[in-house]
């Protein structure tokens, strides 16, 4: 290991150590208690599990056309993987044997960046493997590269660096799944940097296992005419919490956030999302929802902030939240910071349950009620789904979310 | 076919209808018309189901049962349609799926097969024919930006898929122009059969020209004040509602 990786694992180690995992009474925590994960999993949470063995494609997605490559609790497996030629895909296990400065790249630590944690700090310290893309300029990826992240309980930390040189373009498809009954923690930090012209679609699909903690972090850093689209679907997991920090920096850049939770019994997901204004003429769209059942809990924290120079800003976001259940929760704020006046910033939140004029009109029609109320959810969470341009992506999210609620029947129908 | 029996009700506390009697023979036509705040939607909304009235009294029998013990679907199940005085938007709910549940909901609870794709589709083809509707309406969501006129023509197409026995009206003609008027007036008449009993509850005659009625009722004060033949509803049209309300009180 080079003196200069083990100095970024050093510092990052002695920040963990400081900072410890966030209390409530941060106000960026305020509704997400990750002291618990020490609770679930003991003091020794942070401690990485061995690789093991794992039936992979038990989880994979169905009729997906795309390049793999997996991750079997936190580690890289060839065996599985199927990784594309001509451009770079290599995991950062091997790139820290192989280039360890080039790896220090991928896994440099800002302590004081926004958002960041202790968490953050021990990924940046202990992630031992993770994925690291670079396309280079002018040349786009012909399938989209497909990341399996399976885990069967235990701790792991990933880190997974996407670099797109100028007018690249990429689709990245992250899929966290788990089957198992132990608990566990993903620990997993993206940080994407793209070129003049580059394009990245970005799916971040957290399906784990019902008692696995997953803690995520995705920060982008955009340059002009750069654009990234984000689908980011909670549905797994017991406690989950993702921070989604979004540079525009250059002049016409642009960015869509799109967000879709589905929880259940005592599920626990909160998204933090910070889009930054940083130069003129950047659009950002932010679309999230939330379909809440049973006791669970859903957090949205969404801020926008527009820098001085950052002039023609065309900013819109909106977060609507469906509760199907009276022990649900959803605690959701809109953050605007602006400093400029030359810029357009709308947004919009909505809490509500589903709609009795529609209820009663659909049965009117011979739809029972249970069955209406299954197709006014399905429409609902599908407006975000709608965005997904896999199809094969959009299916399989359309299928696992809907089987986690009750009796819905005949969801083939509604696909249509 | 319907058959209404002292019915009062009330909305919240205040008694809106307060003893209708009214008897809708099988294959006929009846226009319930009267003034504003008279009773008229309320009394639709009860035929089909709707929460928030209560019934305090009275019966409503449907082809000999008990309409009131029924929910709205099962209501729908035995051939009971309104057609919205208001129709709800219901973005991401397929118009042609929400029918094709809905047709096969009906037909399962009738023990007849669900029809498949190709035999619904040619069904809900031929029928959007008949109330002039564009094609692409039927792959849209339930009246999600469909125009005033696009919500009831898709009212009356809904009504021409489902094939009711009791058809109800709610004020289909409200907001109308005379082209949407006529396309409308000919999706009814066209339904009309031996076997179909409809009630249009309307303010003006005017829909009455495009639709002859068997029978016209007055509704005024929670009340049926008068019944007579269509050339009710011409004098009606002619001397307003006080003259039958006079009368009813003399």
């Amino acid at each position: 290991m080079s003196a200069s990786l083990q100095q970024v694992r050093e510092t990052a180690w002695q920040a963990f150590e400081q900072q410890g995992l966030p209390t409530t009474r941060d106000e960026d925590w305020k509704y997400t208690d990750l002291s618990r994960i020490s609770a679930l999993l003991g003091e020794q949470w942070w401690q990485t599990v061995e690789q093991g063995e794992l039936d992979v494609t038990a989880a994979d997605i169905p009729e997906l056309d795309a390049w793999r490559m997996v991750f079997i609790n936190g580690h890289f497996d060839s065996e599985t993987s199927e990784l594309p030629a001509g451009i770079t895909v290599t995991a950062l296990s091997a790139l820290i044997q192989d280039d360890p400065d080039r790896s220090v790249e991928l896994l440099e630590f800002e302590p004081d960046a926004p958002l960041s944690s202790g968490m953050t700090a021990a990924n940046s310290a202990l992630a031992i493997d993770g994925a690291c893309i670079c396309v280079s300029d002018n040349t786009k990826l012909d399938k989209p590269l497909y990341i399996q992240y399976v885990s069967n309980g235990g701790t792991s930390h990933l880190r997974t660096g996407i670099q797109l040189g100028k007018h690249a373009e990429i689709e990245v498809i992250e899929h966290f799944v788990g089957h198992h009954a132990e608990s566990g923690l993903t620990n997993h930090v993206t940080a994407i940097r793209l070129a003049a012209g580059a394009s990245c679609t970005h799916y971040r699909l957290q399906l784990e296992a019902a008692k696995q903690c997953h803690a995520g972090r995705v920060e982008v850093n955009q340059l002009a005419d750069s654009s990234y689209t984000l689908h980011a679907v909670e549905l797994g997991g017991l406690l989950s919490r993702s921070d989604v920090i979004n540079r525009l920096n250059a002049s016409g850049a642009s960015c869509h956030l799109n967000g879709l939770f589905v929880l259940a019994s005592r599920q626990h997901a909160d998204h933090h999302t910070r889009i930054e204004h940083n130069a003129p003429h950047c659009k950002s769209r932010e679309n999230y929802r939330a379909v809440l059942d049973g006791r669970s809990h859903g957090v949205f924290n969404g801020k926008i902030v527009v820098a001085e120079g950052a002039v023609k800003t065309d900013s819109a976001q909106s977060n609507a939240n469906l509760l199907l259940s009276s022990n649900a929760e959803i605690d959701t704020k809109p953050e605007l910071e602006i400093y400029n006046d030359d810029v357009k910033c709308a947004h919009g939140v909505t809490v509500g349950q589903l709609d009795k004029n529609q209820l009663f009109y659909l049965t009117t029609r011979g739809i029972s009620e249970e069955e209406a109320k299954q197709m006014l959810t399905f429409a609902f969470a599908d407006e975000i789904l709608a965005k997904m341009e896999n199809k094969a992506v959009r299916r399989f999210i359309e299928k696992e979310a809907f089987s986690k609620l009750p009796n819905i029947t005949d969801l083939e129908g509604m696909l249509a | 076919m319907l058959k209404i029996e002292n019915l009062h009700a009330s909305v919240g506390g205040k008694a809106i209808l307060k003893g209708i009697n009214l008897e809708i023979g099988t294959g006929e036509v009846h226009a319930i018309m009267g003034p504003n705040g008279s009773g008229k939607s309320t009394l639709s909304n009860i035929i089909a189901g709707r929460d928030g009235y209560e019934v305090t009294q009275g019966s409503i029998t449907y082809k000999g049962k008990d309409l009131l013990a029924m929910n709205p679907e099962e209501r729908a199940w035995e051939g009971v349609f309104l057609a919205f005085q208001y129709p709800v938007e219901i973005p991401g709910v397929n118009n042609t799926y929400l029918l094709k549940a809905g047709v096969n909901a009906k037909r399962t609870h009738q023990e007849l097969e669900e029809l498949d794709a190709m035999d619904f589709l040619k069904i809900v083809k031929e029928k959007a024919k008949l109330v002039e509707l564009d094609q692409s309406f039927l792959s849209r969501g339930v009246n999600e930006g469909f125009s005033g006129g696009e919500k009831k023509r898709n009212e009356i197409f809904q009504m021409a898929v489902l094939e009711p026995s009791l058809a109800l009206l709610d004020e289909t003609d409200s907001g109308l122009d005379i082209d949407a008027l006529r396309i409308v007036a000919n999706g009814v008449n066209h339904l009309r059969s031996e076997e179909r009993s409809v009630v249009m509850v309307t303010h003006y005659q005017r829909l009455l020209d495009y639709i002859q009625p068997d029978v016209v009722h007055v509704l005024a004060d929670g009340k049926i004040l008068k019944t007579g033949d269509k050339s009710l509803a011409l004098e009606l049209e002619e001397r307003g509602y006080d003259w039958v309300r006079e009368e009813a009180a003399a």
